[in-house]
């Protein structure tokens, strides 16, 4: 290695007194002979003052990037939330700041720690750095074991190694070496990095196109049998099986499915003057009643069916009043017209419930009717 | 030193004079505006006092637990604020009286409540009063082992003391954990017994720790600024500011973990709590919480000089003290009323018990060197280094 060439790095002072290498920094540093630096085996109180450091800004980067993820994370909680998808959870506001304090919290520690993690190796410490020139320094040994040293590192035209050798000697050096900048091996600076990485994400991509082609483009062997894709006829699909070009069949004319016969009246008023009800009312279809009522009807009627409801407040709609005075004039088989083909805004509860289903629940709004206006001898 | 000219008896006539216009105050308060307010403001005192008086006996046992050289030579003015604890406990055991007043479960109508009959085998008078005893007694022991001890040590030089010290440490933090959230079940949630919430006791350990370190600081800097502490230099203070940054936000953590589980669950019974604390003319108040116990000593504290500048910590330490009143104001006074009562009866309450607080603090600091010379320890947290 040439050092006309490849010119000083820095000029080493090695101390082996702690207190002696701080005085030294001390004095040297108002001549500004070049920037200073210190390697030391152990830290050494007062000596980060003693170079010149300046107190890190890391302290002041991290609190404004987890400033930032809070303020992030707060708004794309309000924008998912309140903006984007609008959904009611539990009753509670759209913007409901305090389920969102999690994920800012969280949101602000991964800001916070990823900045000081990453920020301090890549922006304070210059990472990648392949060796420091001072690792091929003669006095590295010495200072990983017992001996401190000051270095003045070339910091521009107005270095001069040998004014720098001279101050440390002054200033109480036990040796000094100068330290030339290295001649580096190609693969290690900063185009050999790149390179290298470059040739790793190519090498991913190369992989990651072909597996994709092999599965998708070129399906000469499935990786495996999906499940799915089987010989059968699936439901809502077209199908070349049957003429009409449908999977599924339309039930045979003039039959009619187990339990739900079609009724035999068009308005509730025709059924109630042909029907009454056949269930008995025991404890048991009282029961099954009111099952039925809180699985179907309590949602708009009310759990006691009065009309209000959870669903009825939020929408504004008005279902109907089962305990008013018309209602307990129908008869029982009106009640169950209504059931079965809807009224107003309520839907034919046909599909859904069976026949005697249906007329347990009749049963049950007798029971809550006679509840609701129990008279003196019922109490007894 | 100066140490005799910062006692002057003028600052003593002054205490003395305040705390007599209070105790007038006092009993004007409970003639003319009965003893509710009375005893609410009461136990916010009481509670105010003991919980600084047991957070710095706990920033006492938690060095010698873990072993700490740093706080050494600042450790007599935690020794001297927990002389607060002899204070706030007689203040306590009197508090008794508050019990029919203030305490739903001690009426003859809370036999009609299921809540209350379930949690009667917890809350009742025989069992309350031998909690509280039994606290009491504890506090007591390990105030005098501790603080008594420390003091001793300075004439006798006895290493034994530091050793000792340390081995019983760990006991006394199990018995505070539980003590404190004794304190916090039976004297404020059980002012309202149907609310339940199992942090709670974790909430106050945590205003505890937070306003004891506050109340070190400002002791702290107090002396240093009297001349008293000179060999305490800004390291030493540095890593109380440390602790007192780390604290509010474990603080602002467990309150806000106990007001979001229970504002996501939201049950009746629950959510009630809050409701009356959040909402109407409570919700200024609310709002001082965050303000004075995180977002004002967080971002003074948080830059690296701040910790060392005397003024930036008196003015959090001032701002986490103010806090921890209002935090225990907020808890106890809505039980009165929809409206934060303050008017004269509570500043008359104020000059009594801070006048007496004061009182007890200024004559303990008067008591023994300035830094417990007799540790052995004392010269390995003068010369520590950040």
């Amino acid at each position: 290695m040439n050092e006309a060439t490849s010119g000083t790095f820095a000029v080493l002072g090695l101390y082996s007194d702690a207190q002696k290498i701080v005085d030294a920094a001390n004095k040297i540093r108002p001549r500004k002979l070049g920037r200073l630096e210190a390697y030391t085996p152990y830290p050494v109180h007062g000596l980060d003052r003693a170079i010149g450091l300046a107190p890190s800004r890391l302290g002041a980067l991290v609190l404004g990037m987890g400033m930032l993820g809070t303020t992030l994370a707060l708004l794309f909680e309000w924008w998912t939330s309140a903006v984007d998808y609008p959904l009611v959870t539990g009753g509670k506001p759209l913007f409901s700041w305090q389920a969102f304090v999690p994920v800012m919290f969280e949101v602000t520690v991964l800001f916070a720690t990823f900045t000081a993690g990453l920020a301090m190796l890549f922006v304070f410490n210059k990472l990648p750095f392949f060796g420091h020139p001072v690792l091929h320094a003669k006095a590295i040994k010495d200072i990983t074991r017992d001996k401190l040293a000051l270095s003045i590192e070339n910091a521009g035209p107005a270095f001069d190694s040998e004014v720098a050798r001279q101050a440390l000697i002054d200033n109480g050096a036990e040796s000094v070496e100068i330290v030339p900048v290295p001649v580096w091996n190609p693969a290690f600076t900063l185009v050999g990095l790149l390179q290298t990485i470059g040739a790793i994400v190519a090498a991913c991509v190369v992989a990651g196109v072909g597996i994709y082609a092999v599965q998708k483009v070129l399906p000469i062997v499935p990786p495996m049998l999906h499940m799915h894709n089987q010989p059968k006829l699936n439901a809502f699909r077209s199908s070349t099986f049957f003429p009409d070009g449908r999977g599924m069949r339309p039930a045979v004319s003039g039959t009619v499915a187990r339990g739900h016969l079609p009724p035999a009246f068009a308005t509730p008023e025709e059924a109630g003057d042909m029907l009454g009800n056949p269930l008995p009312l025991t404890q048991q279809t009282a029961e099954r009643g009111r099952k039925v009522f809180s699985d179907h009807c309590a949602v708009c009627h009310g759990a006691v069916g009065d009309g209000m409801a959870l669903l009825s407040r939020a929408y504004g709609a008005k279902p109907g009043n089962l305990l008013s005075n018309e209602v307990r004039e129908h008869s029982d088989g009106f009640i169950y017209g209504v059931i079965v083909l809807g009224k107003n805004a309520m839907p034919s509860y046909a599909p859904d419930l069976d026949d005697s289903d249906r007329w347990a629940a009749v049963h049950y709004v007798r029971v809550l009717q006679r509840a609701q206006n129990a008279k003196d001898e019922d109490l007894r | 030193m100066s140490a005799e000219t910062s006692r002057s008896p003028r600052t003593r006539n002054i205490l003395i004079a305040l705390t007599l216009v209070g105790a007038a105050g006092a009993a004007g308060v409970y003639v003319s505006a009965g003893p509710e307010r009375f005893w609410a403001n009461w136990l916010v005192w009481t509670l105010f006092l003991l919980t600084l008086g047991l957070g710095n006996l706990f920033l006492v046992a938690l060095e010698r637990l873990v072993g700490a050289h740093w706080s050494v030579p600042m450790r007599r003015v935690p020794e001297r604020i927990a002389s607060l604890l002899v204070l706030a406990i007689p203040l306590l055991l009197v508090a008794f009286l508050a019990l029919p007043v203030l305490f739903p479960w001690t009426r003859p109508e809370a036999t009609q409540n299921p809540i209350l009959v379930a949690k009667a085998p917890w809350l009742n008078l025989p069992f309350f009063a031998i909690r509280l005893v039994a606290c009491a007694v504890v506090w007591l022991l390990f105030y005098s082992f501790y603080v008594r001890g420390s003091l001793r040590q300075d004439e006798s030089k006895d290493p034994n003391f530091t050793a000792r010290a340390r081995r019983l440490a760990p006991p006394f933090m199990v018995v505070f954990f539980f003590s404190v959230t004794i304190v916090a079940f039976d004297w404020i949630s059980g002012l309202e017994p149907e609310w339940y919430s199992d942090m709670f006791g974790v909430y106050l350990f945590a205003g505890t720790f937070l306003s004891g370190i506050a109340a070190m600081l400002s002791g702290v800097l107090a002396l240093k600024r009297r001349g008293r502490l000179p060999d305490v230099q800004s390291k030493h203070y540095y890593n109380l500011g440390t602790l007192g940054l780390a604290f509010t936000v474990f603080y602002s953590y467990i309150g806000f973990a106990q007001y979001m589980l229970i504002w996501y669950a939201n049950l009746p019974e629950e959510v009630v709590w809050f409701k009356h604390r959040i909402e109407g003319d409570w919700q200024p108040v609310a709002l001082l919480l965050p303000l004075l116990n995180f977002l004002v000593p967080f971002f003074l504290l948080v830059g690296g000089q701040a910790k060392k500048s005397p003024r930036i910590l008196r003015l959090a330490a001032l701002s986490l003290l103010l806090g921890h009143f209002v935090d225990l104001y907020w808890l106890i006074f809505p039980v009165l009323g929809t409206e934060p009562l303050f008017g004269w009866p509570e500043l008359a309450m104020a000059c009594l018990f801070l006048g007496l607080g004061l009182l007890q603090v200024r004559r303990a600091m008067g008591r023994g060197a300035d830094m417990p010379v007799g540790d052995p320890l004392l010269v390995k947290g003068l010369e520590w280094q950040l």
